[in-house]
């Protein structure tokens, strides 16, 4: 099974990347460009989830791909968004600790609610 | 209906009246015969004194008829001129006389006048003289005969049909100078001689007769015999008497008309005799008569008592007919019924209280025998539901292993009574781990059955949720411990055969020594082992292993075997045991194990009884080889990127078929990738012989890795975890250190060691799916 991507763009501000099949040594080369290439289009502090849906299999390699667009989106005061892990994915996200706990969501209406939170707490500052 | 079913009151009035009319006929046959005797005494005496009474009175009215005819034959001579008158005055004299004549021998040519006077019927006199006879008398036999007759004698009756009446002649001879001359001749009519014989006293029946000199009757009841001779044994019997009376049939005297008794009496003064004839049934009859009327009656009185009798016994015995009716029904277990009165304290009357009384006990004791009857089949069915639960829970006596044939087992279990607490199962956990336990519950009967039961469930239940048999029998220990207030246990052996390697691991609670069978024969295992299970909870069990080699059979068994006494009480023991399988030829087969084992066990019992259940178990292993499918994966690979992924999909395929559940084989992978890859990347730089040695072998409990290198010396140990920057996300600057962090945090374990030929780590991953962590 290879690699796979898919990106849904609701708001200019906010792109979904599907991430689909296995991440490992093999693929994050390609993975990381094609990333690149769909996020550059974000503007400043804007918001990139990772749909983990459909991802089966993840190596320190891909761990090392994720943790390159988080760092990026910081740079940008982004977020970097991780949804609906399977177990398999889960378990090596807890084991390293590569992306705080707070970030990864289980459900989109849970991670909609934190958007919406950021989205509020962006708009009191403007204020 | 028999005589034997005739009631007790018929037979007893029958044979009384049988035996009173034996009695009877017995002492009135005596009787009988003693009467008649006396009877025909008495007879005898009176029928002879009426003969000698009648013969004594013809005896005087002849003696006058002679005396007047002697008289005359003195008186007369032939010149007698008065001799008609003479003869006129002696026959008015003498009524007897019917006439009188005298005659003399012509002499000289003068004859004698010769008067005769008769007298007729009517009293009337007539005289003649016989001269004028146109017969010349002198020439008669009458007077021929007469003259020899000096004293008289009598003639030859005649009867006279001048005088139409029977006579008979008396004649004297008149003698002068001793020469007779003539004679008088009287004519007596026997007509007095018949009317003496019908005025005599006779009996009934009887007939009087008077017989001649000659043997010609004179006289005779029956009056056409008056003239004829008689028979002539009747004439033999009337000489031949000396007073005594005589028995005449019919038959033999032809002048009887039936058997008669004759008494004769002589007539003195002439050859006549008296004769009386009784007839024997004449004397008889009112004997006989008698007999019958007293028979009769003594026979109606026999019947009238029998008749008594059986009324009274039947009515004193009748309680016992219904007793009898009574004892059927209790006979058929019916106690309720109406029993007759008790009418007074005799042997009926205690004969039926005490059937009351045996009534009631047993009516109470039939209840308690149908009641534990009832219990007993209530509990013997119970029992035989039970032996059939029991049965079905012990797996059959034959297992082989029908994919491989790695192994083969055999088991034997003989309960002592329906059921027992003796167990043994086995099973396969899985592909290739069988587990066999033989078990022993404390007692017998069904407290053992029920624990055993309990054990073998729970044993099952808990031995599929883990390999290690230690674990099993501490478990199975405390969840036998709860609530064993009746402190029974059960020792137990429990071990698990690895297929592949021959490896048995097993644990005992406090149960016989497992016993081995090699090439160098049998012997025990000496294993430690722990206490019997349901005893305390805080037993351990420690674990022991055997290595089998092909061919090598195991057996387990309970102390039935060991305990089994022969009728001397001597015990089998287990060095019998050993000896008598150590003999060769070895068996081959697992069954063949325990049926030596058994036959033998059968020959030393004999016929004492089983005390305890038996169990034996064989379990032969036969080979080592593995079975075709390997889950051993090898791989040479060199050092590329693309190298690495290809050989990942191998193990990935390697374990998907060892049945490796997708979250160990999901570990496994992302182990091997980061350890092959930082090999790659890292190990390699500046080579180009780099080369990796992968090994994987999958178990069901694991999954072990060899992984050898030949880059820079590498202990994966020796890093450090990687550090998280202040936000809790790590520095993906130190991202090399995730990949062997993740190996870390993944194996179960992990050793390093470097040699000649590089790095060589080994791997294992536990499949925690089948294992459950230790208690």
């Amino acid at each position: 099974m290879t690699l796979n991507i898919r990106t849904e763009s609701t708001t200019p501000e906010r792109i979904t990347l599907f991430v689909e099949g296995r991440l490992d040594a093999s693929n994050y080369g390609p993975f990381d460009s094609e990333v690149q290439t769909k996020l550059a289009p974000l503007p400043e502090g804007g918001t990139v989830v990772l749909d983990l849906k459909d991802l089966e299999y993840i190596s320190s390699a891909g761990l090392r791909s994720f943790a390159k667009i988080r760092k990026q989106m910081r740079a940008r005061n982004g977020h970097t968004l991780l949804l609906n892990p399977q177990p398999q994915v889960r378990k090596v996200f807890d084991i390293v600790k590569a992306v705080p706990v707070n970030e990864i969501f289980v459900t989109v209406r849970e991670l909609d609610d934190y958007l919406d939170q950021i989205q509020r707490k962006m708009m009191q500052e403007d204020r | 209906m028999g005589w034997r079913s005739i009631s007790i009151a018929s037979r007893l009035a029958l044979w009384a009246l049988l035996g009173s009319m034996l009695v009877l006929a017995i002492s009135g046959t005596i009787l009988f015969i003693h009467t008649r005797d006396t009877v025909l005494a008495h007879t005898h005496r009176e029928a002879g004194a009426l003969a000698r009474g009648a013969a004594s009175r013809i005896e005087a009215r002849l003696d006058r008829v002679v005396v007047s005819t002697q008289q005359l034959a003195a008186l007369i001579d032939p010149s007698s001129p008065d001799a008609d008158k003479l003869l006129r005055q002696a026959l008015k004299a003498n009524h007897d006389l019917s006439g009188l004549a005298v005659a003399f021998r012509p002499g000289d040519g003068t004859i004698a006048p010769a008067p005769f006077v008769s007298r007729d019927s009517e009293g009337r006199m007539h005289g003649r003289d016989l001269r004028d006879d146109p017969t010349h008398y002198w020439q008669q036999n009458w007077f021929l005969g007469g003259l020899t007759c000096r004293k008289g004698c009598w003639q030859r009756p005649f009867f006279s049909k001048s005088r139409q009446r029977w006579l008979i002649n008396f004649s004297v001879a008149i003698v002068r100078k001793d020469k007779p001359i003539g004679l008088v001749n009287a004519d007596v009519s026997l007509d007095w001689l018949r009317d003496i014989l019908g005025t005599l006293r006779k009996p009934d029946g009887a007939q009087a007769f008077v017989m001649g000199g000659d043997g010609v009757y004179l006289a005779h009841d029956r009056h056409d015999l008056t003239g004829h001779p008689g028979s002539p044994a009747l004439l033999k019997a009337l000489a031949a008497r000396n007073g005594a009376p005589a028995l005449l049939s019919a038959r033999h005297a032809a002048d009887l008309d039936e058997a008669s008794w004759l008494y004769g009496a002589p007539i003195k003064g002439s050859y006549w005799s008296l004769g009386l004839l009784v007839p024997e049934r004449r004397i008889y009859a009112p004997l006989r008569h008698l007999f019958i009327i007293d028979l009769s009656i003594g026979t109606l009185a026999l019947l009238c008592i029998a008749l008594m009798l059986l009324l009274v016994t039947r009515r004193m015995l009748a309680p016992l007919g219904v007793l009898a009716a009574r004892a059927e029904h209790i006979a058929r277990g019916e106690t309720a019924f109406e029993l007759p009165d008790i009418r007074g304290r005799d042997e009926v009357g205690r004969l039926t209280q005490s059937f009351d009384t045996m009534r009631q006990e047993l009516a109470a004791h039939i209840e308690q025998l149908t009641e534990a009857v009832r219990a007993q089949q209530r509990l013997s069915s119970e029992l035989e539901i039970a032996q059939q639960i029991q049965t079905s829970l012990l797996p059959s006596e034959h297992y082989i292993e029908a994919r491989t044939t790695r192994f083969e087992l055999h088991a034997s279990l003989r309960p002592a009574r329906a059921v027992g607490g003796d167990l043994y199962s086995y099973f396969m956990l899985d592909r290739h781990h069988f587990c066999v336990m033989v078990g022993d519950v404390s007692d017998k009967g069904i407290p053992a059955a029920l624990f055993m039961a309990r054990t073998i469930t729970l044993a099952k239940a808990l031995a599929a949720h883990t390999l290690s048999p230690q674990r099993m029998l501490k478990r199975l220990n405390q969840e036998l411990c709860v609530g064993n207030e009746s402190c029974m246990f059960v020792t137990l052996l429990c071990g698990v055969l690895d297929l592949r390697r021959g490896r048995f691991t097993m644990a005992s609670a406090g149960h016989d020594p497992i016993m081995l069978c090699n090439e160098d024969g049998p012997r025990l295992i000496d294993a430690e082992t722990g206490p019997a299970i349901g005893l305390d909870e805080d037993a351990a069990y420690p674990s022991h292993t055997v290595q089998l080699h092909a061919g090598d059979t195991l057996l387990m068994y309970t102390d039935g075997i060991t305990e089994a006494t022969d009728a001397d009480m001597r015990m089998y023991g287990i060095e019998r045991a050993l000896r008598v399988l150590g003999q060769s030829p070895r068996p081959e087969k697992p069954s063949e194990y325990t049926h030596r084992l058994l036959s033998d066990l059968d020959r030393f019992v004999g016929s004492a009884d089983q005390a305890d259940d038996i169990t034996i178990l064989a379990l032969s292993w036969h080979h080592t080889e593995d079975d075709g499918d390997t889950d051993v994966l090898e791989l040479d690979l060199p050092g590329r990127i693309e190298d690495v992924f290809a050989a990942l999909e191998r193990c990935e395929q390697t374990m998907e078929a060892s049945g490796i559940p997708g979250g160990v084989r999901e570990d496994v992978r992302l182990v091997l990738e980061e350890l092959m890859v930082n090999m790659v990347e890292h190990g390699h730089t500046g080579r180009t012989d780099g080369n990796i040695r992968l090994r994987l072998e999958c178990d069901d409990d694991d999954v072990r890795v060899s992984l050898r290198d030949n880059g820079h010396p590498f202990n994966p140990l020796e890093t450090k975890p990687p550090s998280t920057d202040t936000d809790g996300a790590t520095d993906p600057e130190q991202v090399g250190g995730f990949g062997i962090h993740l190996v870390r945090a993944m194996a179960s374990e992990l050793t390093y060691s470097h040699d000649d030929q590089g790095n060589h780590l080994q791997l294992r991953f536990v499949n925690h799916s089948r294992m459950e962590p230790d208690s």
